[in-house]
């Protein structure tokens, strides 16, 4: 009986530790079944977002640059295929070893190495792609082609180098492309929302328009990135990859400029240090814009060895100087016309006024002598005769009579001290000299000699090659002009110099004037006359470096190569309805006529006789 | 309960759980199918272990209960003796040694001891007079330390936790005083901060840390769980389908076929499929639960509740480590998770639990 007592006292405590652990299972159940329906109903959206950008990743697809043509539709940049040996970092345990497998068969230079290795640990963890040999030629790609089963981490991709066709001729005007800076690339990332994950079509990765055409008109020449929605694993492996937008090839970029006429300039300049700028007179295009010497955009662009890029930057020649847009030279005798224009509409003279030129004027003031380039001077000279010989001693006389700031106001409307061209790279508007200017910059007070000097287009007056150019125009197109540009069929408004005396017939006298610094026996350009069978209108002049009081001091200075005086040309013609005006610099070339002169034909000739 | 009768010999079984827990093997091939990303192999191997396993069970399920009371100090010695056989002389893997190697198979004898253990302890305590007085509390605590620890310097946390509670699950049912209990939970509590810095190594510190922080270490320890809980809540309602759970077969959740095998079956066949699963699971501890309040005697009830409670808190425990309730641990989910090992020792576990339901104790004439 005891027994069966004890038997059912045990019973009962089992019963109820057991139903204890039970129940207490059962609440832990209902708290995870809980926890279960929290996950998959309340929260499922969340979830399912989460799983979806896991295996999920958005990569942005660059597009390829916009093709950049020349006036006549001759291709002056274009993007080339190449292949490049590209590395996945992410797959690769060793990247020493990675190396040693694959110099086994493959030629791989030092450098490449250097920085294969130097970006692997960063590239390995972002999980992005490294290319480490570019351009592999043919022979390389079959190498690795037939050994590819060994290398999942590794392959040959096509990619795209910008191609600059005449990669010497244009360095200045179209410039270059190259790597973005850190600033840009933020930009480039912030502005075209990118994603981190780029599937890249040049070789070069992200490229920006660095210099000239190319940066000016980045946006226009950049295009559009593309999207694709890449499916991968936890390890990162790509196991699909679909395009969800297609990248657009940017726009292709119609230029004004001509390829012969540089193919002229680069030619006859011969790398001396100088610059051409040819405009249409028609719509105010530029047709050449050159600055030498010059470089290699496409080294600049694709890849240039340390060594060679410090020797172009350390060059005394500064061949990355755009001595177009930039060189300040004084425009010298070539600003007579413009003064001889001021001193029309002033009423200082007619084209009757003559004066007697003894080889040099004296200032009234305190008796100091302007030479003029002849010695004896031209004797009487009347304004015809001043521009066609270039005598120095009428416009000292003319200059003398003017006043500076009415004289400043006139150059201002010339285009002097304003920038000429509204698509150039980084041009330099440089500034028409104002007493103020002189005063602050100086601590001088403005005198007469001053004004007497910009009267020969010397002193302070500085101009650059384009603003020449601009000058030469509006000469050949009688007052009337639109402002510069690159970029072919640019809607411009066309703007005209208001005149009160200065009238069509003095045009027609000034235009004959110039037209016989070439074409009269006494012309200071007259021996370029055989170099072409049209006619054309110029002025020259010498910009001096060194005023030397006396001609000895003046022959000790032409020793010096780098001392030498510029020569300068403005050109335009063919006359009597010119279609084209040009100016020519040449640092260090002494003779306006004789250096530049037969530069400017050349380029004239290549645009006139087709 | 029942036997079919015939004219020599008797076959002992119980329709309920036989039916449920073939059920619950056959889903199980299912999902591992696809968890294993439709690896035959796998599946294969996996077939073999639950078609024998589920033999196993009906011949375990024969003998008379006396049986299993006689001779379970021999098993529970056996199973250790494995263990040791493991620890001395079997493979190491990934820094463990659990494992004797049979050429095609590799067995873990530590499931063993969470069956044996229990059974040992039962008839251990079967004669014990109520309330177990200290002596006998104090030498049966001692064993199943003893146990655990040879497990868990395997090391081998996630089995030797299920022995230690295995143990203790029956010597709570046996009737172990509530005094006890409450002072030595008291003690545990207090030793708390000690056992945290001296018994825990660093990376189950971890574990633990980052359960209730997720965002401490979000590409360590957390990784799995917060993985883990992305398969779940992505599966929705329905689920993503079969095969077709992208958490799953892009590896972004580890071990997809023994411990998060959950989390790919929620995935893949959502809230539904889950309370289906859940479902089965309920019915067998259900049937469990009366089987031991309606079991022959002290003995049978004991070992009924007690293997029953070991295949709720092996559950319990992959469970709520998959859907990050509880720290990570190595615990597969019963009955579904690849390995023969986990697998063979329930069906062992199922097979007695059906012999000492099903026979009948001879009353004396």
């Amino acid at each position: 009986m005891t027994e069966i007592n004890e038997t059912y006292k045990e019973k009962i405590s089992f019963n109820k530790r057991l139903i204890f652990l039970y129940v207490t299972f059962g609440i832990l159940g209902v708290v995870f079944y809980y926890q279960i329906f929290n996950l998959q109903i309340s929260n499922y959206s969340e979830y399912e977002i989460a799983a979806i950008n896991n295996k999920n990743e958005e990569i942005s697809v660059q597009p390829l640059r916009g093709i950049i043509f020349d006036r006549n539709g001759e291709i002056l940049v274009n993007n080339v295929p190449t292949f490049d040996l590209i590395t996945k970092p992410f797959f690769i345990d060793d990247p020493d070893d990675f190396l040693l497998k694959l110099s086994s068969f493959l030629e791989i230079n030092e450098e490449d190495k250097k920085a294969f290795l130097l970006q692997f640990e960063k590239a390995k963890t972002l999980n992005k792609e490294l290319t480490l040999k570019q351009s592999i030629s043919d022979e390389d790609k079959a190498k690795f082609l037939v050994r590819s089963h060994m290398f999942e981490n590794a392959y040959v991709g096509k990619r795209y180098l910008r191609n600059y066709l005449y990669p010497e001729i244009f360095s200045h005007s179209i410039g270059y492309v190259g790597k973005p800076n850190e600033d840009e690339l933020d930009e480039i990332y912030e502005l075209k929302s990118l994603n981190t994950k780029i599937n890249f079509t040049y070789t070069n990765q992200l490229i920006v328009g660095k210099t000239g055409l190319e940066f000016v008109y980045e946006d226009i020449l950049s295009g559009e990135f593309g999207n694709n929605l890449r499916e991968v694993d936890a390890r990162g492996k790509t196991l699909d990859e679909k395009i969800s937008s297609e990248s657009k090839v940017g726009n292709n970029l119609y230029t004004s400029l001509d390829l012969k006429s540089h193919q002229a300039a680069h030619k006859s300049l011969n790398n001396r240090k100088g610059a051409v700028v040819a405009i249409d007179i028609n719509d105010g295009s530029i047709v050449t814009l050159f600055s030498s010497p010059t470089f290699s955009t496409n080294q600049l662009a694709n890849g240039i060895l340390q060594k060679d890029f410090d020797e172009l930057l350390l060059s005394e020649e500064k061949p990355f100087f755009n001595r177009a847009l930039r060189g300040r030279y004084p425009p010298a005798s070539s600003i007579k016309p413009a003064i001889a224009m001021y001193g029309i509409e002033e009423g200082l003279i007619d084209w009757n006024f003559s004066i007697f030129d003894e080889g040099f004027f004296t200032l009234p003031e305190d008796g100091r002598i302007y030479r003029d380039w002849k010695e004896g001077g031209h004797g009487d000279t009347n304004l015809f005769k001043a521009i066609t010989q270039s005598s120095n001693t009428y416009f000292f006389d003319l200059a003398y009579r003017s006043d500076i700031n009415q004289l400043n106001k006139h150059l201002s409307s010339l285009g002097f001290g304003n920038k000429a061209c509204i698509d150039c790279f980084e041009e330099d508007q440089v500034f028409v000299p104002e007493p103020s200017w002189k005063l602050n910059k100086h601590n001088f007070g403005w005198f007469k000699g001053d004004t007497v000097n910009m009267g020969v287009g010397q002193g302070y007056l500085v101009s650059t090659p384009i603003q020449l150019a601009k000058y030469a125009y509006i000469m050949a197109n009688k007052g009337k002009f639109s402002d510069l540009s690159l970029k072919k069929d640019l809607v411009k408004s066309e703007k005209s110099i208001e005149f009160n005396k200065f009238s069509n017939d003095d045009w027609f006298k000034l235009h004959e004037s110039m037209v016989n610094v070439i074409e009269g026996n006494t012309g200071t350009a007259r021996r370029l006359r055989e170099k072409k069978n049209y006619i054309v209108a110029a002025k020259t002049g010498t910009a001096e470096l060194v005023s030397g009081d006396n001609r000895e001091q003046y022959s000790e200075t032409r020793l010096d190569d780098s001392l030498r005086d510029h020569a300068l040309i403005i050109a335009f013609g063919p006359m009597p309805n010119p279609r084209y005006a040009v100016s020519v610099v040449v640092e260090n070339g002494e003779s306006g006529g004789s250096v530049a002169g037969p530069v400017a034909i050349s380029v004239l000739n290549s645009l006139i006789q087709e | 309960m029942r036997y079919l009768d015939f004219k020599k010999f008797s076959i002992y079984y119980d329709p309920y759980l036989i039916i449920s827990i073939t059920l619950l093997s056959i889903l199980g091939l299912f999902f591992l199918y696809s968890a294993s990303d439709g690896n035959t192999s796998v599946l294969i191997k996996q077939l073999i272990f639950v078609f024998f396993g589920l033999i196993l069970m009906i011949i375990l399920s024969q003998p008379d209960p006396q049986i299993y009371y006689s001779y379970s100090g021999f098993f529970l010695l056996f199973s250790i003796i494995l263990v040791f056989v493991a620890i001395f002389f079997g493979p190491e893997i990934n820094g463990a040694n659990r494992w004797i190697s049979f050429g095609f198979i590799t067995l873990q004898p530590s499931e063993l001891c969470k069956i044996f253990l229990p059974i040992f302890i039962a008839s251990y305590l079967y004669g014990v007079k109520l309330p177990i007085n200290l002596s006998n509390t104090f030498l049966t605590i001692f064993l199943i330390l003893i146990v655990f620890l040879i497990v868990s310097s395997q090391p081998d946390l996630g089995t030797a936790i299920v022995i230690l509670l295995s143990g203790l699950y029956v010597l709570f049912l046996a009737g172990l005083s509530w005094t006890f209990i409450g002072s030595a939970f008291a003690i545990f509590v207090i030793s708390l901060p000690f056992l945290w810095n001296n018994f825990l190594e660093p990376f189950q510190r971890q574990r633990i840390a980052t359960l209730f922080n997720p965002d401490l270490d979000p590409f360590g320890s957390a990784w799995n769980i917060t993985q883990s809980k992305i398969a779940i809540g992505s599966g929705g309602i329905f689920g993503k389908g079969f095969g077709e759970g992208t958490q799953s077969h892009l590896n972004f959740l580890p071990e997809t076929e023994t411990d998060f095998i959950f989390a790919v079956i929620a995935e893949e066949f959502g809230l539904v499929g889950l309370t289906i699963l859940i479902g089965l699971y309920f019915f067998i501890f259900i049937r469990c639960f009366y089987l031991s309040i309606n079991a022959r005697d002290r003995f049978c009830r004991l070992v009924i509740g007690g293997l029953s409670l070991v295949f709720i808190s092996t559950l319990f425990i992959n469970i709520g480590m998959v859907i990050g309730l509880l720290p990570v641990v190595g615990m597969p989910l019963p009955l579904i998770s690849q390995g023969g090992s986990s697998l063979i020792s329930f069906y062992i576990a199922f097979g007695i639990i059906i012999s000492m339901a099903s026979h009948k104790k001879l009353v004396p004439r």
